[in-house]
C-alpha cells in the first residue's frame, strides 16, 4: 500500500514524460515493440500449426490406430509368394481373440476408383468394403437424419447397399434431394443408398461455401468416397477374399507398442511367418511433427528474445539520455526531500511505462501479423488457416516486456538515485 | 531563548588534486528563530559551502551544528533527507521549477516526498502556499509561461509549502529586473512574521542590506556580523 502511495506518482510522471517526448520515446521502444509483436505472432501461428497437424493426425484416425496393410515379401522370403494368402477375414478374428488390447477391428477391402452413376448423373469416386467397425476406427459417424451406416447384417447377406461420403452427394443429387433410398449403378449393379457419412470440417478458419455440408473445403478427400458391405466388395467386385488392409483402434494409447508388437506376433504367426503385411502407426508422423514444432519455437523464440534484448539496451539508452538531459530537475527533487529511493522509483516506473506502452503496441503490431500470415497461409496451405491469438500468449507477451523494461531500468535509474544533488544543481 | 542554530568551529576541506581547500576554516554563528539573515561574501568565500552543510545537502569535515537541540552536523543520508524534507526550504537564482510541472505540482513537490503523503491535502497546502505568495490565478500554468518574478515568488511558494524552520535564498533576485527584486526580498523578509529563519545567501550588497543582520565572509570564516 505504502508502496503504492510512492510508486503512482511515478507513473504518471513516466506517463508524462513520454507523452513529452513522443518521437523519442517511440523509438527507443521499437526494440519491445518488434520483440513482443513477433513473439506473440510467431507463437500464435506455430501453435495453430500444431492445433491443425493435429487435426490432420485425428482425421488419419488418431494415434489410437494402428494399420495393418498388404505388403509384397522382403526378398529372401519371395520365393514363398505361393503360400502367402494375404490379409483376409480370418486375421480379423484371430486379433479379437488374442490381441485384447485391440477394440475395433476394420477390415477394409478397396474396390478401385469407380464410376457412381445415377439417372443422367455420374462422378468418379474411391468404393471401398467395410464392415460396421469402419466408424468406430475411423471416428466417423452417420448424422440423424442421414440414414444408417453399413450394418452387420448387410455384411452377412452380402446387400448391395451403398454409403455415400458427403462430398459425393450434390455431385449426384440435387439440393433438396434426399440420397436415401435412392438406387446407384456401379459397374452395372445397383446399389441402394442408406446412408451419407458426417461431413468433417477443419476447425478455426476454415472456408466455407454457403452450402458447408457439401463443400467439404480442404477437408474434401476425407468427404468424399463411398462405402459398400465388405462381403460384397469381394464377392461381387474383387471375387476373393483378400482385404487390402485392416484398421485397428486400441483403447489406451499410451499401449499402443504393445498392441503393436502383439497383432504383429500374431501376424506372424497365422501367416506361417510369411512378412506379407506391414504394420503402421501415426505415432511416427506425429513424433516427427513435434521435432519440427519444437525447433520452429526455438529458432523464433530465439529472433524474438533477440528483439526484446535490443528493446531493452534501446530503452536503457534512453533512459540513460533523459537522466542526463534531466541532472537538474533530480538536485531539485533531491532538495526538497526526494530520497534516492524515490528517484530510483521513478526512473524505474518511467522505464517501465516505455516498456508496458511498448508492449502493448506490440501486441497490436502481433494481431496485424498473425491476420496477414492466416491471409497468406490460407492461400498456400490446402489445409487452410490456422491460427487465433490467445490471451495467455498475449499476456506472456506483455509480462516478458514488463521484465526486460525493469531489468534495463535498473541501472539508469540507480544512477540517478546517486546523484550527488549540489552536483545535480549546479549542472548547466 | 536558545538558537535555532548553533555553530561552532565548523570546518570543510576538499581535496581537489593535490591541494586541500578549507572551504569553511572554523566557523562560529548562531542563528535565531524569525530572523531575516544576509551571508555575503565573494564567490570562494565559503557562503555556498555554509548554506550547503545548514541545509543538510553536505556534511561539515568538523564542528558541531545543534539545530533545534538536536546534534546534526554528522547524520546519516537518510536523516539528513528527513530534515530537508520537514525544516529547510530552497530558493535559487535560477528557480529551478520542474518544467512539466504546472505551478500547483511544482509548490506540492516536497510534500510528495513525505510520509503518509495525500495527494488531496498536498494540494490544497500548495493552494495556500501559492495564495500566500499571490500567485493563486497561476495554478494550473506550465513555469515556462510565467514572467521571472513569477517563478521566483512560485519558487518561494514551494519553499514554505512544507513549513520548514529555516529558509536558504541562493541569490534569489540574480536573474530578477530591478522592479521584481524589491518585491521579491520584501515577499522573503516578510516571512520572519511566521515564525521563518530567512537566510539569504549573496555576493550583492545592495541586497544584503535589506536583511536585518549582515554576516560577511572571506576565506572561509566569518569577516564580519553586524545587526542594523
Amino acid at each position: 500500500m505504502k508502496l503504492f502511495v510512492r510508486i503512482r506518482p511515478a507513473i504518471l510522471n513516466g506517463l508524462r514524460e513520454l507523452q513529452a517526448n513522443k518521437v523519442r520515446s517511440l523509438l527507443s521502444m521499437s526494440g519491445i515493440i518488434l520483440g513482443v509483436a513477433s513473439l506473440v505472432a510467431m507463437v500464435t501461428v506455430v501453435q495453430g500449426m500444431v492445433g491443425n497437424f493435429r487435426q490432420f493426425v485425428d482425421a488419419m484416425g488418431g494415434i489410437e490406430k494402428i494399420t495393418v496393410s498388404r505388403e509384397q515379401l522382403p526378398k529372401e522370403q519371395e520365393h514363398l509368394a505361393e503360400l502367402s494368402e494375404g490379409i483376409t477375414m480370418r486375421d480379423v478374428e484371430r486379433i479379437r481373440k488374442t490381441v485384447p488390447l485391440v477394440d475395433n477391428i476394420s477390415p477394409e477391402a478397396r474396390v478401385g476408383y469407380e464410376r457412381l452413376i445415377i439417372e443422367g448423373r455420374q462422378t468418379n469416386t474411391y468404393v471401398t468394403g467395410v464392415t460396421a467397425d469402419y466408424l468406430p476406427v475411423a471416428k466417423r459417424w452417420v448424422d440423424p437424419g442421414y440414414g444408417r451406416f453399413v450394418s452387420d447384417l448387410d455384411v452377412l447377406n452380402m446387400n448391395d447397399v451403398i454409403v455415400l461420403g458427403s462430398a459425393v452427394v450434390p455431385e449426384l443429387f440435387g439440393p433438396n434431394e434426399d440420397p436415401v433410398g435412392k438406387v446407384i449403378k456401379i459397374r452395372g449393379r445397383r446399389f441402394t443408398v442408406i446412408g451419407v457419412l458426417n461431413n468433417i470440417e477443419g476447425t478455426g478458419m476454415q472456408i466455407r461455401s454457403a452450402n458447408s455440408r457439401s463443400s467439404g473445403g480442404s477437408w474434401r478427400w476425407r468427404n468424399s468416397g463411398a462405402l459398400i458391405p465388405v462381403s460384397t466388395a469381394q464377392a461381387k467386385f474383387i471375387g476373393n477374399d483378400r482385404l487390402s488392409g485392416l484398421g485397428l483402434r486400441i483403447g489406451d494409447a499410451d499401449r499402443l507398442r504393445d498392441a503393436v508388437e502383439q497383432t504383429e506376433r500374431t501376424m506372424l504367426a497365422a501367416h506361417k511367418g510369411l512378412r506379407d503385411f506391414a504394420i503402421s502407426t501415426n505415432e511416427q508422423t506425429l513424433e516427427d511433427f513435434r521435432k519440427t514444432e519444437a525447433a520452429f519455437k526455438l529458432s523464433l523464440g530465439g529472433v524474438a528474445g533477440i528483439s526484446l534484448f535490443v528493446g531493452g539496451i534501446g530503452i536503457m539508452n534512453v533512459m540513460l539520455a533523459s537522466i542526463n538531459e534531466r541532472i537538474r530537475e533530480i538536485g531539485v527533487r533531491k532538495a526538497v526531500g526526494a530520497r534516492g529511493s524515490d528517484l530510483f522509483l521513478q526512473f524505474l516506473s518511467e522505464a517501465a511505462v516505455i516498456s508496458v506502452v511498448g508492449g502493448l503496441i506490440g501486441l497490436a503490431v502481433s494481431m496485424g501479423i498473425v491476420a496477414l500470415m492466416n491471409y497468406i497461409l490460407m492461400q498456400a496451405l490446402p489445409t487452410g488457416a490456422v491460427a487465433t491469438l490467445d490471451w495467455v500468449i498475449m499476456a506472456q507477451g506483455l509480462a516478458f516486456s514488463v521484465v526486460i523494461g525493469l531489468v534495463a531500468g535498473v541501472y539508469p535509474a540507480l544512477r540517478a538515485a546517486s546523484l550527488d544533488p549540489i552536483e545535480a544543481l549546479r549542472h548547466e | 531563548m536558545p538558537a535555532l542554530i548553533a555553530i561552532r568551529g565548523l570546518r570543510k576541506a576538499y581535496v581537489m588534486g593535490d591541494e586541500t581547500v578549507h572551504a569553511l576554516a572554523g566557523v562560529d554563528l548562531d542563528f535565531q528563530k524569525g530572523e531575516f539573515v544576509a551571508i555575503l561574501g565573494p564567490s570562494g568565500s565559503g557562503k555556498s559551502t555554509l548554506m550547503h552543510i545548514l541545509g543538510f545537502m553536505d556534511t561539515p569535515s568538523e564542528g558541531s551544528i545543534v539545530f533545534d537541540g538536536q546534534e546534526v552536523a554528522k547524520l546519516e543520508p537518510d536523516l539528513r533527507t528527513w530534515y530537508r524534507s520537514n525544516r529547510v526550504g530552497f530558493v535559487f537564482q535560477s528557480f529551478n521549477l520542474l518544467p512539466r510541472l504546472t505551478v500547483l505540482e511544482n509548490v506540492a513537490l516536497p510534500l510528495l516526498y513525505r510520509e503518509n503523503s495525500d495527494p488531496v491535502a498536498n494540494a490544497a497546502a500548495a493552494a495556500v502556499a501559492l495564495e500566500r505568495v499571490g500567485m493563486s490565478h497561476r495554478l494550473d500554468h506550465r513555469p515556462s509561461q510565467l514572467s521571472g518574478g513569477e517563478r521566483q515568488r512560485v519558487a518561494i511558494a514551494r519553499a514554505i509549502v512544507g513549513s520548514p524552520s529555516i529558509i536558504f535564498a541562493d541569490e534569489p533576485t540574480g536573474n530578477l529586473d530591478v522592479k521584481n527584486v524589491d518585491r521579491i526580498l520584501d515577499l522573503l523578509g516578510s516571512l520572519i512574521k511566521e515564525g521563518i529563519t530567512v537566510v539569504l545567501v549573496t555576493h550583492d550588497l545592495s541586497v544584503a542590506e535589506r536583511a536585518h543582520r549582515v554576516i560577511s565572509m572571506r576565506a572561509g570564516l566569518v569577516h564580519e556580523d553586524r545587526v542594523r
